[in-house]
């Protein structure tokens, strides 16, 4: 007799979003997350006292809740949650900045990015439209074999610097290979970012997990925390239950795996396939005092630069790449401004990171921590030529690595975008083992959830 | 059950989906899913539901069965007959 009918490994979006499904009609299903909190890659921790969120810039895919069929609401409505539960306040607008040269500015209305290309670009314009017309024959959700995103655009579009400007946002925001993505991915991506938008859920990542959790909790399920799985117990391609690390043994009838590909066949035993490299990225969260706030920008949620010519998105050969990035300001969103929350400015760097150079850096402890404090500083500096003079008392500043990632989620190498291969069937050859989550190739906080509830409604509930 | 229980059933059903699902001009021999604007995610809802509610299983192969509300009632109703 199995302990549970559905094990899920890993609570974070994807987990909880396929244990939500799954317990609306069966509750007998248990989340094993390995840190003291849910959440994955969007969590939060405090420090000083204070709230901090990891991961979030922006929730994609922003819909009106009258678009019934946008990914966000039939999402909810595969959850069972009303949409008026998860206020959402849109962006104001963001920018890609290339060169100090080109900038073009996109908000949740597509018209304002046309009109910057228009103006930016006006030779490539045409191109552009033609692009923008072909993009609904690409159906993401046939399986195929890789298609390039860059090319695509390319047989469209014949300058290369709008091509970057357009891949940019989309490979900071989710591709885990090197300058390009599938294309398949980068249709679903698009419409994320540039058609439907960006947008945050009011308060902090924590309400909306805990409004997740809460609602699972009702509907009957089970989450375990510091539930670390040492191993999946199968044979003859059938899991039959897990053992962790604690030494306790969970028998069950089927598994969703959300932790990765190369992370569950090691869960398996499994031999390894070579590692492919693997992109990540550093990140510095500046908060400064209330007064502060007339120092930053108000209309501003999003900056993504790029410097280099032609645009890299790779596994740097430095520590971190500060030739380009993204610049957040999680408080300028409309609706949950700054004097609402009572908080002060915040300002969070990203950069492209070689997990190989901080992991060997993480060896010593002090070296690392001035490693960190020496790049978050010139991070700082990189925000400057970008906003101007910024004031040099934030109230607090932390920095992840990519040594960070992979210690408290299960990413290996600290790849928020796992593996450059993706299993988007998530069938990886078990009776009732499969992948969601990451690995699955569905990205974004609306991504991976919807990654959970389609592996849930594919293999587990019509089989029961 | 009756006929026109089974076919409350699933309006119920599917207005507990879709709490804005407009039912006026329903043609109970035409496809609900394009008449409703389902997909298929809302439609295997449809299935979950008459198994939690009524402990009824429907094999994957018999889905096209439930397609419009008089194929509902000529695939449930000796299923349901003793309800």
């Amino acid at each position: 007799m199995a302990d549970y009918r559905l094990v899920i490994i890993g609570g974070g979006l994807s987990g909880l979003a396929a244990a939500i499904r799954y317990a609306r009609y069966f509750p007998d299903v248990l989340v094993l997350e390995q840190h003291i909190r849910a959440g994955g890659l969007n969590s939060y921790y405090y420090r000083q006292g204070r709230l901090f969120e990891t991961g979030l810039h922006a929730i994609t895919n922003f819909a009106p809740p009258e678009d019934k069929n946008a990914p966000l609401n039939r999402l909810l409505r595969q959850l069972k949650i009303k949409r008026e539960q998860l206020a959402l306040h849109p962006q104001i607008r963001s920018e890609i900045r290339f060169f100090d040269r080109y900038t073009l500015s996109f908000s949740n209305d597509f018209a304002e990015l046309t009109e910057c290309i228009r103006k930016e670009f006006p030779q490539a314009l045409p191109g552009f439209l033609r692009f923008y017309q072909n993009l609904p024959e690409i159906d993401p959700f046939t399986p195929s074999p890789f298609r390039s995103a860059r090319q695509f655009l390319q047989s469209h579009i014949d300058d290369p610097v709008l091509v970057d400007m357009l891949l940019c946002p989309l490979l900071f925001y989710g591709s885990s290979m090197e300058n390009d993505m599938d294309l398949s991915q980068f249709a679903i991506m698009f419409r994320a970012i540039f058609l439907e938008g960006l947008c945050r859920p009011m308060g902090t990542i924590k309400d909306l997990l805990d409004m997740l959790l809460a609602h699972y909790l009702s509907l009957g399920g089970a989450i375990r925390y510091q539930a670390k799985v040492a191993k999946i117990i199968h044979g003859n391609q059938q899991a039959n239950g897990l053992l962790l690390e604690n030494g306790e043994t969970i028998n069950c009838d089927a598994i969703i795996s959300t932790v990765g590909y190369r992370e569950t066949l090691s869960l398996l035993g499994h031999q390894l396939p070579e590692d492919e490299k693997r992109i990540g990225f550093v990140e510095t969260i500046f908060q400064f005092p209330v007064e502060n706030a007339v120092d930053f920008p108000h209309d501003i949620t999003n900056i993504f630069y790029n410097n280099s010519s032609p645009f890299k998105y790779a596994a740097p050969k430095n520590i971190v790449d500060m030739n380009s990035g993204v610049l957040c300001f999680p408080m300028n969103f409309a609706g949950n401004r700054l004097a609402e929350t009572g908080n002060g400015p915040q300002l969070r760097i990203t950069h492209l990171a070689n997990y190989q150079l901080w992991a060997d850096m993480a060896k010593d402890q002090e070296a690392y921590q001035r490693e960190k404090f020496r790049i978050s500083h010139q991070s700082f500096i990189e925000a400057e030529k970008i906003l101007g003079q910024l004031p040099k008392n934030p109230a607090y500043e932390d920095m992840f690595t990519p040594v960070t990632i992979a210690r408290f989620t299960s990413k290996h190498a600290g790849a928020v975008y796992g593996s450059a291969k993706k299993i988007k069937d998530g069938n990886i050859g078990f009776k009732n083992l499969y992948l969601a989550g990451t690995d699955q190739g569905l990205l974004g906080i609306v991504g991976s959830m919807i990654s959970g509830v389609s592996i849930i409604n594919r293999y587990i509930l019509p089989k029961l | 059950m009756t006929a026109s229980d089974i076919k409350q059933v699933i309006l119920d059903i599917i207005a507990d989906i879709d709490d804005e699902a407009d039912f006026s001009g329903l043609d109970a021999s035409k496809p609900l899913r394009d008449q409703l604007d389902l997909d298929s995610m809302d439609f295997l809802d449809i299935v979950m539901e008459l198994r939690k509610r009524y402990k009824l299983q429907i094999p994957e192969a018999d889905y096209p069965q439930l397609a419009t509300l008089n194929s509902c009632v000529t695939y449930l109703g000796p299923k349901l007959a003793a309800i």
